[in-house]
């Protein structure tokens, strides 16, 4: 998984992804206590998530990511950033 | 996955200490269930007590604690405790930090237990393997339970139990809570000392290690934290964001200082260094499962894809969830009035039976009128409850209740709440008092409160009485359009409850309960069938709290506001009481029951309940109402729909349905003795409705805020709130209306 060398003109923001598009963990911009908090989730760098679809408002985002599910705000999800997988 | 767990002491180096011992007189064992949300740890916890549960909460906070009695295979007992469901020990909410409190030994009334029972949803390891191995590390006696087995087989997904064992250094055990699989091994290995593990995952990275030491050699040696926890503690306190107040207490103030300013120290000398374990822990995880998976299943669950295409779908996802809230409404509305119809004459009855028995006097009015009629008003609220919080079960344990969140939360964020709030919300259409209890499904506690106190904004069932006879009385019943006047006045009284509780909402938000910008993250887990026993365990476990702690604080109020509406008896009744003897002795009924009402409206007028009514009077006044409104706004504290029986009292009319057209006529046709002018014109009407939509009068919604939120201050401020918001409003609306030249 992490085996994927850092490209950072590849990367993207999770939010940008399209459904059904995949990409993994580069980094978490997000204020410590909150990035801590994702990563315990199991969001740590390496990990590679699939946006699953955007709530029927487009907002929030559902995505997968070690088996399970989790529903994520936009204004939390632009400030992790996704190289392609 | 069946091998016996304890054939093997000892196997992979890992020591059952010896056979259970059999220490029949020695206090029970404390065994604590922890795990993830949705490991289906309360599964587990209602498969082994049963019935033998108790809920109360811990000091001081509004976390519930459950704790529950089990026999096990020695014959000792064992005292067990669901924790709540918690991703980490470094705690995001209230819930998680109760779980570190007991953990660390810093919670004093619930000491660390003697084991812990980890749940993992074996379907979903990586994630749930996190907290496990934070518990590991602690050292404590710990079992690793695998919950939901059948589901995991049933993906092909295959568990070298005695591997993970080895990798992990603690018991094992594959078990389905759901159908009782693997309990009986489970009840045996909670039978057993078992020794910690000695397993460490983390490495600290140099830097943060000699901040730890340092930090370590400040702490107070207290005998409840493990040798081996103490580095735990040390990151818990150099994680502190400064609101953690139980971290605070546990420590000497100079020691969490140094540690805020150590944790700036390393934020410049190691930015990465506040989640160096997070991703330490994870690697573990990975190395651990590829050689404890022997077959990792199919990865996609078809039968989510396909619900959750339906269900999250653009149009369709919300169209279904508002026909799904309507229908759940709906029932709550239905299916509730025949049972609290027959409560309600069952208690009429009984009332009529003690009332036959006793002689009268003061201390028969008490227990009927009082007492009875009191824990009447509070039983009928229980059918309302049992079924709202059946539908809400069914609709978290099948999985469903998240996507409802999902959809919604877009809508909520606009108020700064998030999408666990609207059901709470719209519950309260129906009662505030299944709603705010309703809210414990929000975790974040400013966004809690918040719900709790906007909740009885929405117009419930008991204020639609007072609405009918209000608009029946004064609003014209006229087509405009395709809609009636009483129609849309009805309407308007549920919009503006909306529309003050979204204002409501936005301004607590931004002022009293502002504060961190909070992490909306939610697991969406994967669509399961409800445990039905676990259902109903927790639609008694509601109905029964709600009965033993509104029901105390509910009867308490109805005995004094009964108190209030009989004493003293000041009018001169005993002219109307002899007239009313020879009516009876010579057979007009009819003028006997006119009598009786005129008796019962001198009473009320002359009691304290009328001297209040009258002494409010000056403070309504303003808002178009007399003192008989003020009484009827005195007794509407013990429910709201009493209003309607205390102005057929005041009116002397009797209050049984058919009665309700003349008391319409009584309203509209109310002379003013003072002017010799009508009492009450439509504006009188639409203010008093509109009060009725805004002001707290309700006190046994009071009296479970009280319980939910764990304080008095809380349900005051609501109390004040409220009150305050409907006098202007309806200060506004009479006003308003008068200058607009509607006052007559």
């Amino acid at each position: 998984m992490s085996d994927t060398v850092s490209r950072p003109d590849l990367e993207r923001s999770l939010d940008r992804l399209a459904p059904g598009e995949s990409g993994v963990i580069a980094r978490l911009d997000c204020e410590p206590a909150i990035a801590r908090r994702l990563m315990e989730l199991g969001l740590v760098p390496g990990t590679s998530v699939l946006l699953i679809r955007r709530a029927p408002l487009g907002d929030p985002l559902e995505l997968a990511a070690r088996g399970m599910h989790l529903s994520l705000r936009r204004s939390e999800a632009c400030l992790i950033h996704v190289s392609p997988s | 996955m069946s091998r016996p767990a304890d054939s093997a002491p000892g196997r992979a180096g890992l020591a059952l200490a010896g056979e259970p011992r059999p220490r029949t007189a020695a206090a029970p064992r404390r065994i604590a269930i922890l795990g993830n949300p949705n490991a289906g740890k309360s599964t587990l916890f209602n498969a082994l007590t049963g019935l033998r549960q108790k809920v109360g909460n811990y000091p001081g906070v509004t976390v519930e604690k459950k704790t529950g009695l089990c026999e096990l295979p020695s014959g000792r007992r064992a005292e067990v405790i669901d924790l709540p469901g918690s991703y980490s020990l470094q705690p995001a909410s209230p819930d998680e930090r109760i779980v570190r409190d007991v953990l660390l030994g810093l919670q004093d009334d619930t000491p660390p237990p003697d084991l812990i029972v980890f749940v993992v949803d074996a379907t979903n390891l990586e994630r749930n393997l996190y907290l496990a191995l934070q518990v590991v590390e602690l050292g404590r006696p710990m079992v690793l339970a695998l919950n939901m087995m059948d589901a995991a087989r049933g993906r092909g997904l295959e568990i070298d139990e005695g591997a993970l064992e080895r990798q992990l250094g603690v018991p094992v055990i594959g078990i389905s809570a759901a159908r009782g699989e693997g309990l009986g091994h489970l009840r045996r290995l909670m039978d057993r000392d078992v020794e910690p593990s000695n397993r460490h995952f983390r490495q600290w990275p140099a830097h943060l290690k000699r901040v730890l030491d340092r930090l370590e050699a400040r702490l107070p040696r207290h005998s409840r934290l493990p040798e081996r926890a103490r580095h735990d503690f040390a990151l818990a306190l150099l994680l502190d964001d400064g609101e953690d107040d139980a971290l605070a207490r546990s420590v000497p103030p100079d020691a969490l200082d140094d540690a805020h300013t150590l944790a700036r120290r390393l934020d410049t000398l190691a930015p990465g260094w506040r989640s160096d374990d997070v991703e330490g822990r994870y690697e573990t995880i990975q190395t651990t499962l590829a050689s404890a998976v022997l077959a990792p299943g199919r990865q996609r669950d078809r039968v989510r894809e396909s619900i959750d295409r339906v269900l999250t779908h653009r149009v369709f996802g919300p169209i279904i969830f508002i026909l799904l809230m309507g229908a759940v409404f709906q029932s709550v509305f239905a299916w509730a009035q025949p049972a609290m119809d027959l409560i309600d004459a069952l208690v009429g009855r009984f009332g009529q039976l003690v009332q036959n028995v006793m002689p009268a006097g003061p201390l028969r009015s008490l227990i009927v009128d009082g007492v009875i009629a009191g824990v009447g008003t509070t039983l009928t609220f229980v059918p309302q409850i049992a079924i709202l919080f059946f539908f809400l079960s069914v609709l978290e344990d099948t999985g469903y209740m998240a996507r409802a969140a999902f959809i919604m939360d877009r809508i909520m964020g606009r108020v700064g709440l998030s999408g666990r709030a609207f059901i709470p919300l719209l519950s309260s259409f129906a009662c505030a008092i299944p709603g705010i209890m309703a809210t414990r499904t929000i975790d974040n506690r400013r966004d809690r409160i918040t719900t709790i106190l906007i909740a009885p904004f929405m117009s419930c069932s008991a204020r639609l009485p007072v609405y009918a006879l209000l608009i029946g009385a004064f609003i014209p019943n006229r087509w405009v359009g395709f809609v009636t006047l009483p129609g849309i006045t009805l309407f308007t009284m549920y919009f503006i409850g909306i529309a003050a509780a979204i204002a409501v909402a936005w301004v607590l938000k931004r002022t009293v309960l502002s504060g961190g910008k909070p992490l909306y993250v939610m697991e969406l887990p994967p669509y399961r069938m409800p445990s039905w026993s676990s259902v109903a365990l927790g639609v008694r476990e509601r109905v029964v709290l709600f009965v033993q702690n509104a029901g105390t604080v509910i009867l308490a109020i109805t005995v004094v506001l009964w108190f209030l509406a009989s004493y003293p008896h000041g009018g001169d009744t005993r002219a109307l009481e002899a007239q009313r003897a020879s009516a009876l002795a010579s057979g007009h009924t009819e003028q006997a029951a006119l009598l009786n009402r005129q008796i019962s409206g001198t009473v009320l007028e002359n009691s304290f309940a009328g001297r209040v009514g009258r002494f409010i009077e000056p403070a309504i006044a303003p808002l178009g109402f007399d003192w008989r409104i003020g009484i009827g706004l005195i007794t509407s504290l013990a429910a709201r729909e009493v209003m309607v029986s205390t102005m057929a009292t005041v009116f002397n009319i009797g209050d049984s349905p058919h009665d309700v057209v003349p008391l319409r006529q009584s309203l509209r046709n109310a002379i003013d003795p003072r002017t010799g002018r009508k009492a009450y014109s439509p504006l009188v009407g639409i203010s008093l409705m509109v009060f009725f939509v805004l002001a707290c009068q309700c006190m046994s919604t009071v009296a479970v805020v009280r319980r939910e939120t764990n304080s008095w201050g809380w349900p005051i401020f609501m109390l004040v709130m409220m009150n305050v918001l409907a006098w202007l409003a309806s200060f506004a609306v009479f006003q308003g209306g008068r200058l607009l030249g509607f006052g007559a």
